[in-house]
């Protein structure tokens, strides 16, 4: 039974705002040292699929550069291994990938040239610990032309999802997307599917005008879920789609929580990254630090509480960094407080200044009032904010924003610079 | 630039280092967190362009195997060049075993001579340093040396532990003596020797076994040997005082190593391991914390490798703490060096009492109220263990004793 799997990372994931800007959605840095594809990529390794197509689009720079030629992965191999399949021209056509589905029809020869049994087509921005072997017995054992991973969700929360309605035998009798009503049931795709090649092909390769097949859950599987044996497959594990700021900022603080159902230390299911060498981290002699995630090469002499740190991060003298995700190679000045931030990569933070300020949590941001109010501000990629800096809740620095942008020594909140 | 060939040499049983290089050779014992003491000659190597490397293993050898590998992390794994690792086979009459340094080299002068290479690079395996080898070279080539030392200054009090070399005014070498009671300089010789290619094979004719020792001295006032003098860090971790002063060293706010340095960057094989979790109650100070630690007690001034799993209400203190460890719950660890998969149970107190009572087994070697415990040790809940203690490599629960004490100086 050979199995190849296509990760979808192509998404622009705008509702994670300047954190997606200038990468693909898979690509932004989770959990300290990893980056969101990490983990469906180490899932593929850990089930012994080592034949992967990565389908990139948006932004694929920093993706393409992390994934490489699939070293930490062991996907650097002879036969098989990573590919990264980007939008391609050729002579009589040429297309952006218009939709998740037509995205794998235009990589159709490179399925078939793998001469795979079953398509495994996966999501690459979901957090989850998952062993494909198992949707794949449960994919055999029905006969089933598509597999669909599924997971209970509160009927209260159905509307943001694709649902499956299913039978008793658990085939899948109907498929709505985003429903209305809860009466569909309350099992939501994963957006991982299994499905037979053949039927993969000729389910992509009939679309037409009038019966598009550009996305797999608007079109082909509402089709096949009426005429093929179209079966789900339940899954009770940790999972969640990071793709919100809200939902990035609560899943890393979740990490934090030692009840948490996902270890990220199970030896038996390792989650493997590219990482630079980077020494130990180091914690001075006034460090404070409580319930934090701390990665190498960071140099800690300040105050870190409830808060995640990716490598090389200086927290300096009297810096208090309370409530936070920091990525990679920031700097904080000292003295300087972060509060509810999200910081991007290559941030400098200047002394004495004060992110996350002010009593009110819910003063939206104006810009982008549906995904910023919660009280989180996000600074983007290697923006330079001034000493003695004010910035208030629910604001947005865009990357590379310098000393000279800012207006005045003040961000108030719901800004956007 | 000449076309080198650098040979490591990595087989030493280095019994001064006590249980941590019982079941590993030195070049493989851990430093400064998440390395091992030959990523710092291989890095060097790498970082100055040179991507031909032997390593020469003999005793123990399997730990530092399985570190270098292919040698992916250094870019060694290559189709030309690269790392080749070169490990004594015995001889139909049972020999075969390699008498010291030059002897080592002897034994693979065959691969020597079939390489297309000018100098070779001769490295100890055990040194901590960062040094650019291209000028050492450079200096060879210039003054058409039959061989080139390099040397670093050490403190009078330590001449005896080296060999101690005496340079004229043109920077060549004239006298070469292995640890000298009467040293006539400063200037030691750091085990790092470039030899013309033909040079090496002509003075390997012999059988002298050990090139400080023995081949230097007689050599070098027949040869064109020049010293090359080396300002940066360089520390002889071969002591189990000097491996726990250098590591705690790192801990000032500007060590003298700085590891920090993206222009050169120490590379090594590590384990894929999470961000270190720091649990709510924990209190870390003054540490190097290693990804993959999960620290809910408190560590102050110590040095932890990866994997370490320091429980709730356990204490680490002036201490080193080697791979994957478990520290139990109200465990206290004081001035020791713990090795890799240790377990100290609950409760357990190491390193407690008077430091005057030296280590009885090895006097000359254990006496500054350290603690060694080797790897994968499972010491009992409750156990009290003194200063200057031994605990050899896998020493079961049962073996310690019944009175749940081991005293200062023991061994168990």
């Amino acid at each position: 039974m050979r199995v190849v799997a296509m990760i979808m990372a192509g998404g622009e994931g705008t509702r994670l705002s300047v954190l997606s800007e200038k990468r693909a959605k898979p690509s932004v840095p989770f959990a300290g040292k990893y980056r969101i594809i990490d983990f469906t990529l180490s899932n593929c390794v850990n089930s012994g699929i080592f034949d992967v197509g990565v389908l990139t689009q948006y932004r694929p720079h920093s993706l393409n550069d992390h994934i490489g030629i699939g070293k930490p992965w062991d996907l650097d191999r002879n036969r098989g291994g990573v590919r990264l399949l980007q939008p391609y021209q050729g002579r009589s056509d040429q297309s952006w990938y218009r939709g998740t589905a037509d995205a794998i029809y235009q990589n159709l020869n490179f399925i078939q040239e793998r001469r795979a049994d079953l398509v495994l087509i996966l999501s690459g921005d979901h957090i989850y610990k998952m062993d494909y072997n198992s949707i794949i017995d449960t994919h055999r054992r029905h006969r089933a032309d598509l597999t669909v991973g599924v997971m209970e969700v509160p009927l209260e929360e159905t509307h943001r999802f694709g649902i499956m309605t299913t039978d008793e035998q658990d085939r899948v009798i109907e498929f709505t997307e985003k429903p209305k009503d809860r009466d569909k049931g309350n099992l939501a795709s994963m957006g991982i599917y299994v499905f037979n090649t053949d039927v993969l092909i000729r389910r992509l390769s009939e679309g037409s005008q009038e019966r598009p097949r550009i996305d797999f859950g608007k079109h082909v599987i509402p089709a096949m879920v009426a005429e093929d044996r179209v079966f789900a497959h339940r899954f009770s594990g940790y999972w969640v789609d990071v793709g919100t700021i809200q939902s990035y900022w609560e899943t890393s603080m979740q990490l934090l929580d030692p009840q948490l159902d996902f270890d990220l230390f199970d030896p038996s299911w390792r989650i493997r990254t590219r990482s630079e060498e980077r020494p130990s981290a180091k914690i001075g002699p006034q460090a404070r630090v409580s319930r934090a995630i701390i990665c190498n090469g960071c140099t800690i002499r300040g105050t870190v509480e409830r808060s995640v740190l990716s490598p090389g991060v200086y927290v300096s003298p009297g810096a208090i960094v309370r409530d936070s995700v920091v990525m990679n190679d920031t700097w904080i000045g000292p003295g300087a407080v972060l509060d509810r931030m999200i910081v991007d990569k290559q941030v400098v933070i200047g002394a004495g200044a004060h992110l996350g300020v002010g009593d009110d949590l819910t003063v939206p941001n104006k810009a982008e009032p549906d995904k910023l109010n919660t009280g989180i501000s996000v600074i983007g990629k290697s923006a330079h904010i001034p000493p003695g800096a004010i910035i208030g809740r629910n604001v947005v620095i865009n990357a590379d924003r310098d000393a000279e942008d800012f207006p005045s020594r003040e961000i108030p909140s719901g800004e956007t610079l | 630039m000449l076309r080198t060939l650098t040979l490591i040499l990595a087989g030493g049983d280095s019994p001064a280092l006590s249980v941590l290089t019982a079941e590993r050779t030195e070049a493989a014992v851990p430093f400064a967190g998440k390395f091992r003491i030959i990523d710092f000659p291989l890095s060097n190597c790498v970082n100055s362009g040179i991507y031909n490397v032997a390593v020469l293993t003999q005793y123990k050898p399997r730990s530092l195997h399985a570190h270098l590998g292919v040698g992916r992390p250094w870019d060694l794994d290559r189709a030309q060049g690269g790392l080749r690792v070169l490990h004594p086979s015995p001889t139909p009459d049972g020999g075969g075993w390699q008498r010291g340094t030059a002897d080592a080299v002897r034994y693979n002068l065959d691969l020597i001579e079939d390489q297309q290479v000018d100098a070779i690079l001769v490295l100890a395996g055990d040194h901590i340093y960062k040094m650019n080898y291209i000028p050492l070279l450079e200096l060879h080539a210039e003054r058409n040396a039959d061989m080139t030392l390099a040397v670093h200054s050490v403190s009078p009090h330590d001449t005896h532990r080296f060999g101690i070399v005496t340079v004229g005014s043109d920077g060549r070498v004239d006298r070469f003596e292995e640890k000298p009671r009467r040293p006539l300089s400063n200037l030691a010789s750091m085990g790092i020797y470039v030899f013309r290619k033909q040079f090496l094979i002509d003075i390997l004719a012999g059988t002298e076994h050990d090139f400080g020792r023995h081949l230097l001295p007689r050599i070098i006032p027949n040869s064109r040997t020049f010293a090359f003098n080396f300002q940066g860090y360089w520390a002889d971790v071969g002591t189990v005082q000097a491996y726990y002063e250098a590591n705690l060293a790192l801990l000032v706010e500007t060590p003298a190593l700085d590891l920090y340095d993206p222009e050169w960057v120490i590379h090594t094989t590590s384990a894929d391991l999470p961000g270190v979790e720091v649990g709510e109650h924990a209190r870390v100070e003054n540490c190097l914390l290693s990804d993959g630690c999960r620290v809910y007690g408190t560590v102050t001034h110590s040095v932890l490798s990866p994997g370490v799993y320091v429980s709730p209400g356990a204490v680490i203190r002036d201490s080193i703490v080697l791979g994957d460890a478990w520290i139990g719950p109200e465990a206290v660890v004081d001035r020791c060096i713990i090795d890799e998969g240790v377990r100290i149970g609950g409760g357990a107190v190491v390193g407690e009492g008077d430091i005057a009572t030296p280590n009885l087994a090895a006097p000359e070697r254990l006496n500054t109220g350290l603690t060694l415990v080797g790897a994968r040790a499972q010491l009992p809940e409750g156990l009290t263990v003194g200063r200057n203690v031994a605990i050899r490599p896998r020493t079961a629960e049962h073996a310690f004793p019944k009175s749940g004490v081991v005293p200062s100086g023991a061994t168990v």
